[in-house]
């Protein structure tokens, strides 16, 4: 039985994913608070019924989506110029390559920190600069609608430079003898990217807006360093959200509907954007 | 149709990867570039196509000279090793690409695509990618969108070396009348010397970036200019006499005879070929490899001779041919 060496690999998951997500899934049909003395009592489905009607709940899911969105596409955006610049031949070009990973290896939570600072006001070099040019104080983490997008900011500082990483390694996939074949056939460099880099980017690009809307949909560290979810609430996400029922209001039970629920909205979002683009691929009008 | 190659020389950093190369190819002639890895075949070939730039000397296209001209102007007709098929298309889309690129009319594309993938026999694969094709229906596709660039030169780098030995054989007719079958010049490049006699008028074994020889199979086989084209030209291997007063007699295995008086020789192992025997032999004079008929049964004292006018006598210092 050849099978029986897939075990370990699925008992390591089954442990890791599997009993966490069925505890969790138990959870949230369950009261679980501070009001039943921390105990599991069945309270048939009215946790997702509360759910439902949380206007929080729906608040902050907007709020994720639009943070996951719009840091995704500007990463995806950036990463390729970045991968695009790193894959061409010029000198220093390793030195680089290795200064552009040093984001993405640093912790977030310093990092977040770093950008807390830098938009602080009124001692932040962003201040700074509008004291500089005589602007009025910018307050950026303390006006509720702009703040989501100095968390954007902070975001795509961090990640960017490792889809810039799966871009750079798919680029290099891409054999020269496509391009030469089709200069020979006529073709100059900016049709060479429509028609030739950017179908065959294609799968990476796709694992890279998977991989990194997944993360960004699950955003918490940078978060809760650098706004604590504020000011207003206004840019909390879905797992601060959940972490504050659990760790401040002591509600296990509906902190684990509230996971189980942005869940699944991940899944929905995941299989939608697959879909759609796995759609495009095949009317081909996109990179035609 | 013609394509002239005038003292050609192509410099990576210190190395000198082509060195002042001179070619012709006349129409309707199949050249091939015969040599081990490395030895700046197909670099040449790329310098044909303009790939790359040469740091010294001419390339002439039907008189015209083209050294300066982009790799798409030269108009030539190229099939790649990898053989180049882009992934994500089809067939048919992989050939209409180049069509749509210079812009010709939609109605010029079906047509044109119609009538090459009816003359390759590929109308059932129109619409498969290349993954899902054998490798001589890809070879197939790379040589149609070699011919729907209605070139002025061919250049074929290696385009058996996918294959395996058997479709390699059987598919070298049909490749020659399809390449030559316009009068284009071809130029071929391969380092198997069997595909190189079966496919060229003519040969350039090339060695260090140079071009050692040129010349018929025949010319190559029997009137070799030096020790180096005498040891690639000719399988099992030309024997080598060791040198005496600075000269080193070569003798071809099929030229060595048995006899009863002759150079005495210890038999170390024999090869069995069908038709043929091969024995590798212990003398006086070092090893020796001789052919033989399969019929031929070992003597027990194998003794050798050749004749005189089948002996190439090579300068021991030069490795070129003196006689």
């Amino acid at each position: 039985m050849i099978q029986l060496l897939l075990l370990p690999a699925a008992l390591l998951i089954a442990l890791v994913f599997g009993i966490p997500l069925i505890r969790y899934c138990w959870l949230s049909v369950h009261a679980n608070s501070v009001v039943t003395g921390l105990v599991a009592i069945p309270n048939h489905g009215a946790n997702w019924l509360r759910l439902f009607n949380d206007e929080r709940f729906w608040q902050d899911s907007a709020q994720t989506a639009r943070f996951a969105f719009v840091s995704v596409s500007l990463e995806l955006l950036l990463a390729l110029a970045i991968a695009l610049l790193l894959d061409q031949r010029w000198r220093g070009r390793g030195v680089v390559r290795a200064i552009t990973l040093l984001p993405w290896a640093l912790p977030t939570t310093v990092m977040a920190l770093g950008w807390r600072w830098i938009f602080n006001t009124p001692y932040g070099p962003i201040e700074q600069l509008a004291v500089l040019f005589r602007l009025p104080p910018l307050n950026i983490l303390s006006n509720p609608d702009i703040t989501w997008l100095a968390t954007v900011v902070g975001d795509v500082w961090k990640t960017t430079p490792f889809v810039a990483l799966i871009l750079l390694a798919g680029l290099q996939t891409i054999p020269n003898d496509l391009y030469e074949a089709f200069y020979l056939e006529g073709g100059n460099p900016r049709a060479a990217f429509f028609k030739v880099t950017l179908p065959l980017l294609q799968p990476y690009l796709l694992l890279g807006l998977l991989f990194r809307l997944a993360q960004a949909f699950g955003v918490f560290d940078l978060i809760q360093v650098m706004t604590g979810g504020g000011p207003a609430s206004s840019t909390e996400s879905l797992a601060l959200y959940a972490y504050l029922n659990a760790m401040r209001f002591l509600d296990f039970g509906y902190s684990a509907t509230v996971m189980i629920g942005s869940f699944l909205l991940l899944v929905f979002i995941c299989l939608f954007s697959w879909l759609v683009i796995y759609q495009t691929r095949h009317l081909r009008g996109v990179f035609k | 149709m013609s394509l002239i190659l005038e003292n050609i020389s192509r410099r990576i950093g210190r190395d000198w990867i082509v060195r002042h190369l001179q070619l012709e190819v006349a129409e309707g002639e199949c050249l091939a570039l015969l040599g081990p890895s490395g030895c700046g075949k197909s670099s040449t070939l790329r310098l044909i196509a303009g790939l790359d730039q040469p740091n010294e000397g001419r390339i002439y296209i039907n008189g015209k000279d083209v050294t300066s001209v982009s790799p798409v102007n030269r108009r030539i007709g190229m099939v790649f090793q990898s053989y180049a098929l882009f992934p994500h298309l089809t067939v048919a889309e992989n050939l209409a690409l180049g069509l749509r690129v210079r812009k010709i009319s939609a109605n010029d594309q079906y047509q044109r695509v119609a009538s090459v993938l009816a003359l390759m026999q590929l109308e059932d694969q129109a619409n498969q990618r290349p993954a899902q094709l054998s490798g001589g229906q890809r070879q197939r596709v790379a040589l149609a969108r070699a011919l729907l660039r209605d070139p002025l030169i061919y250049l074929l780098d290696e385009p058996m070396s996918n294959l395996d030995a058997q479709l390699r054989e059987d598919l070298r007719p049909e490749l020659r009348r399809l390449i030559l079958k316009d009068g284009q010049p071809v130029v071929y490049v391969t380092h198997d010397q069997h595909e190189a006699m079966a496919m060229a008028h003519r040969i350039g074994v090339m060695r260090g970036g140079q071009i050692e020889q040129v010349g018929t199979p025949q010319e190559l086989y029997h009137q070799p200019t030096s020790i180096f084209v005498a040891s690639f030209i000719g399988r099992p291997q030309i024997n080598l006499l060791p040198a005496e007063s600075g000269i080193i007699t070569a003798i071809r295995p099929e030229d060595l005879k048995l006899c009863t008086q002759g150079l005495s020789c210890q038999l170390i192992h024999r090869e069995w070929l069908g038709t043929s025997q091969l024995w590798l032999l212990e003398s006086s004079r070092g090893p020796l490899r001789i052919i033989t008929t399969g019929d031929t049964s070992i003597p027990n004292d194998i003794q050798l001779t050749w004749l005189p006018e089948k002996e190439h006598k090579f300068d021991a210092s030069s490795g070129l041919r003196c006689n």
